[in-house]
C-alpha cells in the first residue's frame, strides 16, 4: 500500500460516517480511527482550523488522524531529547559514535551529546533496549521532546 | 538589520508579534511548550521549536532553552511579549551577552524600574509627583509608625518585590498599624522571598490611569496618551479605554509631560508604561513603571493609529522614531474588553476545555486580537485570557454602543467566558457616565445578580 492509497482512504473516511478502518497485508498493518480519543467530533460547519502537524506521537485533535502501525514498531521505545540544542553522535569529530545501530543500552548509557550555548551535555538513554534506528543526523538542531533513537 | 525574531511567549501576544513581523518582512521563530503544539502562532510562524513540557516553569520560563533555541535558530532578536521573562533583568542581560537584541529596554533599566522603591526614588528626583510615603524600605515597626503618623492615615504597606496585589496591607489608625505591618512583611516573605516593605498614603477609590511611552535609542521620548484601566477585579484589569472619561485636557497635558519626564529620568528606551493613581480632585501620583509592552496596547494603537509592536522592533533595530510629540493625534475613542475563559456566575472559576463553535464579531470599528479558533483546546496551564475585543469610534458613546453590539455577536461555545459580564458593564449607567473608579467592580458585582451572566 502506498501513500497515495492511504490518502484516498482518508478522504473516503472524511466524507463518510466511518469511524474505523483497518487492513492487513503481509508484514503490514494499517488502522485509521476518527477522533483519536473516542470523543465525538464537535464542529458542524465551524471555521476550519489551520493544518495540524501529523506525527506518530502527537494527540489527534479533529478529523481523521492516521495511526499507521507496522508489526516491527509494535514494541518501540524512543529516546527523546531532554533539551534544546545541537545533536552530535560522538564526543569529538575524531572519536567514534557513542551508540550505533544494534548497540545495547541501559538507563545510564551515554548515547549522544547535545550542545547548547557552547556546553556539551552527555545525554543518557534513560531506557533499556537495543538501538534499531538513529532518527537525527550529526550536527542537526533538535528541540525538546524530539525523538533521537528508536529502541527495541 | 533585524531579519529574524524569536518570540518568547504564547497565545494572543505571540500571534500579535508574528503579524507585526510579517508586515515588516522579518522571519519568525516560535518557541512553544508541549501544551501549545496546536497553537495558532506556532502554525503561522516560519519556524517553531519545542522547548519543554506544559508547565511554564518547564518551558516559557526556561531562559536557557529559549537562548539555546535562539542560537540554533540563528535569530537577531528576541521579543519577550508580556509576563513570563519580559521583565526579567537577568534574561535581558543573558540576551545582551549572547549578542541577541532584547526587544525592550536595557537590563539595568529593567532592574531599577522593576524595584518599586527604587523606581519611585528615580522619578521623584525628576520632579514627578509620587504618593507621599517612606523614602524607600522601612525596616522597623517604630520607624514605620512614625512615618505613618507623618503622612496621615489611612496608609498602605507594600512589598518592594510585590505585584498582583499581594504583599499589601492597609492600616487605618495607630492601633491596627503594627498588626498590618507585620502581616504585610510575612506575606511578602512567603510569596516573593523578600520581606522588605515601604509605606504610602492610601488613596481612597482612585482611578488607575497610565501613559504609554515610546523612546528610541537616540534620546527621543514621547507619550502616546493615556489609558484608563480603573475597571479591575482583584487588581486584574478587565476593561481599558482611551481617552479617560475623567481627565480634562489640562490634566492630560500635565500628566503626559510628567510621564515623559519619568521615562527620561529612568534612561528608558523602547515601549513602556507609566502608571498613575488619580484621586477625585485630580491629584495624580506615580505608582510604578511597566518596562514591557502591555496587554492593553491595542487601545492606544486604535486611538493614535501607531503600531506599537512594529515601533518596538524598529527601536530595537536602532532606528530613530519617525514622528514627534506634535505628530501624534488622538482622534478616536477606543475600549478594550479582555475575554477570559472564566465563569462570572461562579466567582470567575477558570473554564479550560475545547472550543466548539467560534464566531468573532466584525464590521466597522471592531478589532479582535485572539489566538483561538473552533476546535482549539484551551490548556489549563496558563492564564485564562483567550482574546481581546477592541471597539473604537469617533466618541465614547459610539465606542460603548459598538462594543455592546460586537459582544452580542461574539460566539464562543463549549467554554464559559466573561462576554456576558462585559455586556452587563456596557449597559451599566455608572460605567456609561464615566464614573468608574478602582472600586467599581466590587460595587457592580454586589448589585448584579449572578444569573445575568448565564
Amino acid at each position: 500500500m502506498d501513500i497515495k492509497q492511504i490518502k484516498q482512504i482518508i478522504e473516503l473516511m472524511k466524507r463518510s460516517e466511518l469511524t474505523e478502518f483497518a487492513v492487513e497485508d503481509e508484514g503490514f498493518k494499517l488502522k485509521i480511527r476518527r477522533g483519536g480519543n473516542g470523543l465525538p467530533v464537535v464542529s458542524q460547519g465551524a471555521v476550519s482550523p489551520p493544518p495540524f502537524p501529523t506525527s506518530v506521537e502527537a494527540a489527534p485533535q479533529a478529523a481523521a488522524p492516521v495511526v499507521a502501525s507496522k508489526d516491527e514498531e509494535a514494541d518501540a521505545t524512543y529516546i527523546k531529547s531532554p533539551m534544546v540544542g545541537t545533536f552530535y553522535t560522538s564526543a569529538s569529530p575524531e572519536s567514534g559514535p557513542f551508540a550505533e545501530i544494534g548497540a545495547k543500552v541501559t538507563e545510564s548509557t551515554v548515547v549522544c551529546i547535545i550542545e547548547a550555548m557552547k556546553i556539551m551535555n552527555e545525554i543518557q538513554a534513560e531506557a533499556k533496549g537495543t538501538i534499531v534506528e538513529i532518527l537525527v543526523e550529526n550536527g542537526q538542531p533538535v528541540e525538546y521532546g524530539q525523538p533521537l533513537f528508536r529502541l527495541k | 538589520m533585524i531579519q529574524k525574531i524569536l518570540i518568547a511567549n504564547r497565545g494572543e501576544i505571540a500571534l500579535r508579534i508574528v503579524r507585526a513581523c510579517r508586515e515588516l518582512g522579518i522571519k519568525t521563530l516560535a518557541v512553544y511548550s508541549e501544551a501549545d503544539v496546536q497553537s495558532l502562532h506556532v502554525q503561522l510562524a516560519d519556524e517553531a521549536i519545542c522547548i519543554g513540557g506544559p508547565r511554564s516553569a518547564d518551558s516559557y520560563l526556561r531562559a536557557d532553552r529559549i537562548i539555546s533555541a535562539a542560537e540554533i535558530g540563528d535569530v537577531d532578536a528576541i521579543h519577550p511579549g508580556y509576563g513570563f521573562l519580559s521583565e526579567n533583568a537577568k534574561f535581558a542581560e543573558q540576551c545582551e551577552s549572547c549578542n541577541i537584541k532584547f526587544i525592550g529596554p536595557k537590563s539595568s533599566v529593567i532592574s531599577t524600574m522593576g524595584d518599586k522603591a527604587k523606581a519611585k526614588e528615580t522619578v521623584k528626583k525628576a520632579g514627578v509627583p509620587t504618593v507621599p510615603g517612606s523614602d524607600g524600605v522601612v525596616d522597623s515597626e517604630s520607624e514605620a509608625i512614625k512615618i505613618a503618623r507623618k503622612i496621615g492615615y489611612p496608609v498602605i504597606i507594600k512589598a518592594v518585590a510585590g505585584g498582583g496585589g499581594r504583599g499589601m496591607r492597609i492600616a487605618h489608625n495607630n492601633v491596627s498599624f503594627a498588626k498590618e505591618f507585620h502581616s504585610a512583611r510575612n506575606e511578602a516573605e512567603q510569596v516573593f522571598g523578600n520581606a522588605d516593605v515601604y509605606i504610602e498614603k492610601y488613596i481612597d477609590k482612585p482611578r488607575h490611569i497610565e501613559f504609554q511611552i515610546l523612546a528610541d535609542n537616540h534620546g527621543k521620548v514621547l507619550h502616546l496618551g493615556e489609558r484608563d484601566c480603573s475597571v479591575q477585579r482583584r487588581h486584574q484589569k478587565l476593561i481599558e479605554e482611551s481617552p479617560s472619561p475623567f481627565l480634562t485636557p489640562d490634566l492630560r497635558k500635565k500628566m503626559g509631560k510628567s510621564a515623559v519626564k519619568a521615562a527620561a529620568a529612568a534612561g528608558y528606551t523602547n515601549a513602556g508604561t507609566i502608571e498613575y493613581i488619580v484621586d477625585a480632585k485630580g491629584n495624580f501620583y506615580f505608582i510604578e513603571m511597566n518596562t514591557r509592552i502591555q496587554v492593553e496596547h491595542p487601545v492606544t494603537e486604535e486611538v493614535t493609529g501607531i503600531d506599537l509592536i512594529k515601533e518596538q522592533i524598529r527601536i530595537a533595530n536602532g532606528d530613530k522614531l519617525s514622528f514627534s510629540q506634535s505628530d501624534i493625534k488622538f482622534e478616536r475613542h477606543a475600549i478594550e474588553c479582555r475575554i477570559n475563559a472564566e465563569d462570572p456566575a461562579r466567582n470567575f472559576i477558570p473554564s479550560p476545555g475545547t472550543i466548539g463553535l467560534y464566531y468573532a464579531p466584525g464590521g466597522h470599528g471592531v478589532r479582535v486580537d485572539s489566538h483561538v479558533y473552533g476546535g482549539y483546546v484551551i490548556p489549563s496551564h496558563y492564564d485564562s485570557m483567550i482574546g481581546k475585543l477592541i471597539c473604537y469610534g469617533r466618541d465614547r458613546k459610539t465606542a460603548i454602543e459598538r462594543m455592546y453590539r460586537a459582544l452580542s455577536e461574539y460566539l464562543i461555545r463549549g467554554v464559559k467566558t466573561t462576554i456576558p459580564l462585559h455586556k452587563a458593564i456596557m449597559s451599566d449607567p455608572v460605567f456609561i457616565e464615566g464614573k468608574a473608579t478602582t472600586a467599581y467592580m466590587e460595587e457592580f458585582m454586589n448589585r448584579t445578580p449572578p444569573d445575568l451572566f448565564n
